[in-house]
Order: structure tokens, then sequence, then C-alpha cells
């Protein structure tokens, strides 16, 4: 069974670079958000296995969705795809428990090798 | 239609263009200034050379103006213009814990100026297969009159300008600056339609 994914980004272009990077077969079960708040309801209100995340957005940002996920103990697969490249960044969230930290733009390839090597693929 | 006019698809593919090409600027910055920088949204507009003219001689407390010239492929060049308010010119001195017999202030804002426009112009222009080369960055001097003394001298003629509002908040200073980017009207064609190839992609 192909895993529920969930990706967040305020940006419709970034979104879809994600989106024709994962699998076909995965379609039907991935979810969009344009914003945190909007991350953090869906991933209430159902059960998210993969979710990528930006994290310069208007409103709650991608940090404010990993903290929000720990306050609510939500479990996902994280992985934060942002322009903000600062290593301190980069460190934050691997502390709020993201998998991994991908620069963008994000190339397919890299995107394949990280699910595979978290055994999501 | 305006060449300036982009379409909903082409102001999100401009943006995110933009998103990324800050980030790696702000990373440089941070590695400059030794400290962690926050990331807003910045926002992008357009301004016809009237307004832009009026606007900036209108703003009294503006206090620097560093200005440098871009030249890329396919007739993509421009002139990226970082502007300065009186106090954030003065967290800067402070941030960089400017001694005296070091570098003067003026150089320092000349020096971060050419890190954020030349960090920015080369991300930008790597993401559009492009590549940019640059004219030295140069402070304008007393500001108001130079300003649109400086607009009117410029080697290309251009009719709009593509500004992008920046704010970085560095930990416990905060400082505002406008980048604005000065782009003749073949220039923005060029963007489109390599912007549009982009999203033929998807």
């Amino acid at each position: 069974m192909s895993p529920t994914v969930l990706i967040c980004d305020d940006s419709n272009m970034a979104r879809k670079q994600v989106l024709r990077s994962l699998p076909e077969s995965w379609r039907d079960n991935i979810q969009t958000a344009t914003n945190g708040a909007e991350a953090l309801k869906i991933l209430r209100d159902s059960v998210i296995d993969i979710l990528f995340l930006d994290l310069t957005m208007p409103g709650i940002d991608g940090v404010g969705v990993l903290q929000g996920m720990q306050k609510l103990k939500i479990e996902a697969n994280v992985f934060v795809i942002s322009a903000d490249v600062q290593p301190e960044m980069q460190n934050k969230v691997l502390a709020l428990g993201a998998k991994a930290f991908l620069r963008k733009p994000v190339k397919a390839d890299v995107l394949t090798a990280q699910l595979e090597q978290h055994g999501l693929l | 239609m305006n060449t300036f006019h982009l379409t909903e698809d082409q102001q999100d593919c401009l943006q995110e263009l933009i998103n990324v090409a800050m980030g790696q600027a702000s990373d440089q910055l941070a590695r400059y200034l030794d400290t962690f920088v926050y990331l807003k949204v910045p926002s992008i507009e357009s301004v016809n050379a009237d307004e832009l003219t009026k606007t900036l001689a209108e703003q009294q407390n503006t206090v620097a103006v560093v200005s440098q010239g871009f030249f890329g492929h396919e007739g993509i060049r421009g002139e990226a213009l970082l502007i300065y308010q009186d106090e954030d010119s003065e967290r800067i001195a402070d941030l960089l814990g400017y001694e005296p017999d070091e570098l003067s202030k003026d150089e320092q804002l000349i020096d971060i100026s050419s890190i954020l426009t030349t960090t920015f112009l080369n991300v930008f222009a790597s993401q559009i297969d492009n590549q940019m080369s640059y004219n030295a960055p140069k402070l304008l001097p007393s500001v108001q009159k130079s300003i649109s003394q400086h607009l009117q001298q410029m080697t290309f003629s251009w009719d709009m300008a593509l500004k992008v509002n920046i704010n970085y908040q560095v930990t416990d200073y905060s400082f505002n600056c406008n980048m604005i980017l000065l782009i003749p009207e073949t220039a923005m064609a060029n963007i489109k339609a390599v912007i549009d190839r982009i999203l033929e992609e998807f």
C-alpha cells in the first residue's frame, strides 16, 4: 500500500516539484497545504506517513509546524525542503525531529535517494 | 500587454526563484556577520520609473544607496540598488562591531550590499540557466539629489523596476533593506520566456 503524504509549501511550483518526484502509484494518497496552519489541521485530522515541509511561509512557518507536532505528539517522517540553508536552521529542524534537510530547488533523484535511505521507497 | 505583467503562475514561479536566491544570500550574510538570520517571505512588486524616482526622492530618512550593475547572457541585465534607512545603517555598524581604524562604515555597507547582491543574482541566474558578471558596487553620495541623477544616468533605459522587499532579522537586531532591481523591458521579456519554459516542464 502506498504511504499517505502531505506536501506543505506556500509556492504552487515548489509543491509541484515535490509531487512530480514521487511515484505515480502514490498520487491518490497525496494531500497538499499552503501554510503551517493548514498542515497542522490535516496532520491532526488524518494519519500522515510522510510530510514534505517548507520553512519560510506566512503565518505558522515550518519550524512552527514541527513544534506543533511535538506538542500534539503527532509522528510522521518529515523531510524539510527549504531555501533557508543556514547550518543553524538545518540543525534546528533535525533537533525538532525532521529526518532530513533538503535544499531548494529539490531534485527528483535527491528526494528519491532520501526516501530510499529511510526505507520509505 | 505590458511586459511586466505576470500571470499567477509566472508570479509564483518568479517568487520561488527569488525565495531560493534570497535564502542563499541570507546564508552568506549570516556567515559574514557570524550570526543567524531570520528569513521572512520577501515581497515582490513592479514599479514604474517615475514612481520609483519620486518615492526614493521623498524618503527623507534614506541614508545610503549602494548600486551595482549586472550582466548576463540573452540580454538579461540591470542594476541592483540596495537601500538602507538611517536606523538600519546604524544597526549594521553595531552588528559589525565597527572599530574606527578598521573598515569605514561606508566600506562595510558596500561589502554587505555586494555580498547580498552577487549571491542573490548568482543563485537567481543559475536557476534560469544564466550566469552574471558585475560592475564594482558604488555607494551613492549625498543621497536625495544623487539618486534621481543616478537613475537618469543609467547606461540602459528602463521603464519598470522589480522591487524585492527584504527584511532581515538578525537575532537581537533587525534591519530592513530594500533591494530594487532595475531591469530593462528586453531583459524582463527574457526572464518571462525562461519562466514559461520552466512552467512548461510541469
